[in-house]
């Protein structure tokens, strides 16, 4: 029983070592989500488990609970950082995702502390969730995200925390964002309380494409995005868009949905230029435009 | 076309090793409960004197069971408790080989459980999983849980909940949204004392 038994001791010794840095996440009714203990004072956990801004508690693994504040959230990666003055104990001991390989044994682990088993199904390269956020690796998981572990950490058989897991970031795929994307939006997050990230002050709404318009427009597809807001001294208005243009391409690629659109203007570098190609009275357009910086969300 | 040799990949080999024999163990003390297929459930030879235990909800009176070497017998129910979904039998044979039963005492969130039973109607089918938090309702001695973060089916129910060497830690009972729920042994030997069936 030599090797099954080392296996199990390893697994169980990667749950207590990482279950020191994990928390339970009181941010909405009912379900506490999970944190892990990041860094001094700072807990990060999944964005879409943190519904209200005011009496945000966390319970420490020893059982306390204490009060925490949002130091800012990130949408887009499914990400939020919490200051918490009274946490016990050491930081999570990180490991490195880019040693994932497909196949190895991985785990969830929540608050109580709980543990998922599983393995790395996928790994690919760096990807765009649908709002836009830049997540450093794919990494998808064979392994059930019980109710509440969003938020908590992807450990390997070492008890490493490689990645936050989370349910937000795409339906029916278990996927963790790796713990160099979690760095890097954490330390945004406690700078300036969120990640910058490009808009063209539009709105938009999806209308079919009139097939002798298509050859038209370079890059167009069955599908444009007619503006029916714009919003006054924004991006779009700066660069000459009006009410009524069919968006129907960005840097020559066609777009269709406004995801598309936030997929590709979202991750730009602020003040970047993109070509945007559209149809203004049946007729072809293409203006540069400089992105801009989306405001802060208000209320 | 030349073959290239490839070390031993002596962990997994191991761990295949180590499972089977695990699975080997459990199921010689694991026997199906009821009529065969898909209605049957499991039961674990708790003595080798014939007591089986299963759960409340796959033994309501006498039943036939099919012992791991294949004999067909007919048990006595000889004590049930729905509430804690235990029932035990008595099978009129001498000398079985029994389930060496853990009290789970030193159990850990993480560590390796096996179940054997048989799901959808498959005789002695082997899952593994971990162990999905620390033991519940340790406020009531008489209630609690082991839960255990592994894929059972309803043929599983009354069959055992064993650690990595083998040694039984509760009998499986309830699925629950993807978890494993377990009778613990130390449940199962209460229940027993008080129909009478063991010692106090």
């Amino acid at each position: 029983m030599e090797t099954l038994l080392s296996l199990s001791n390893d697994l169980a010794g990667a749950v207590e070592r990482a279950a020191r840095a994990v928390v339970a996440v009181h941010a909405r009714p009912r379900l506490a989500s999970t944190g892990v203990h990041w860094g001094p004072g700072v807990v990060v956990t999944a964005d879409h488990t943190v519904r209200t801004d005011d009496d945000l508690r966390v319970t420490r693994p020893d059982g306390r609970t204490v009060p925490a504040t949002l130091a800012g959230r990130d949408p887009a990666t499914d990400l939020a950082v919490l200051r918490v003055a009274d946490l016990a104990g050491p930081p999570a001991e990180r490991g490195d995702p880019a040693r994932l390989r497909v196949g190895h044994v991985v785990l969830a682990v929540g608050h109580g502390p709980r543990a998922s088993w599983g393995v790395v199904s996928t790994l690919g390269e760096a990807w765009r969730t649908w709002r836009g956020g830049e997540i450093d690796r794919l990494i998808r998981l064979d392994l059930t995200l019980y109710p509440g572990f969003s938020g908590g950490p992807l450990v390997d058989a070492r008890g490493d925390v490689v990645g936050l897991v989370t349910s937000g970031l795409a339906r029916q795929l278990e996927l963790a964002v790796p713990a160099s994307t979690v760095e890097r939006v954490v330390e945004a997050l406690l700078a300036t309380g969120r990640v910058a990230r490009g808009y063209l002050g539009i709105g938009l709404q999806p209308v079919a494409l009139p097939e002798a318009l298509r050859p038209v427009v370079p890059g167009a597809g069955e599908q444009g995005l007619i503006v029916v807001n714009v919003e006054p001294a924004g991006p779009a208005a700066t660069a000459g868009i009006l009410l009524g243009d069919v968006l129907v391409a960005l840097d020559g690629r066609a777009v269709g949905d406004t995801d598309a659109v936030q997929g590709v203007v979202a991750g730009r570098p602020i003040g970047s230029a993109v070509t945007v190609s559209l149809v203004r009275a049946g007729a072809p357009v293409q203006l540069s435009v400089a992105i801009g910086e989306r405001p802060a969300r208000k209320g | 076309m030349t073959a290239i040799a490839t070390p031993p990949l002596a962990a997994s080999a191991g761990i295949a090793a180590d499972l089977e024999a695990v699975a080997g163990r459990l199921r010689r003390v694991t026997v199906v409960v009821g009529g065969r297929g898909q209605g049957a459930g499991a039961g674990i030879v708790w003595r080798p004197d014939g007591l089986v235990v299963t759960n409340a909800h796959v033994a309501r009176g006498a039943v036939g069971v099919t012992l791991a070497d294949g004999r067909r017998l007919r048990a006595t129910l000889v004590g049930r408790d729905p509430g804690r979904d235990l029932a035990a039998l008595a099978l009129p044979v001498r000398d079985l080989e029994a389930a060496e039963v853990d009290d789970g005492t030193d159990l850990r969130v993480g560590q390796l459980v096996v179940a054997v039973g048989h799901p959808f109607g498959l005789a002695g089918a082997l899952s593994v999983g971990v162990l999905h938090r620390g033991p519940t309702g340790r406020e009531d001695p008489d209630g609690g849980w082991l839960v255990a973060d592994l894929r059972l089916a309803p043929g599983n129910s009354g069959g055992p909940l064993a650690d990595e060497r083998g040694r039984v830690l509760g009998v499986n009972a309830m699925i629950h949204g993807g978890l494993a729920l377990a009778v613990p042994s130390a449940a199962v030997q209460r229940f027993l004392r008080r129909a009478g069936l063991v010692a106090p």
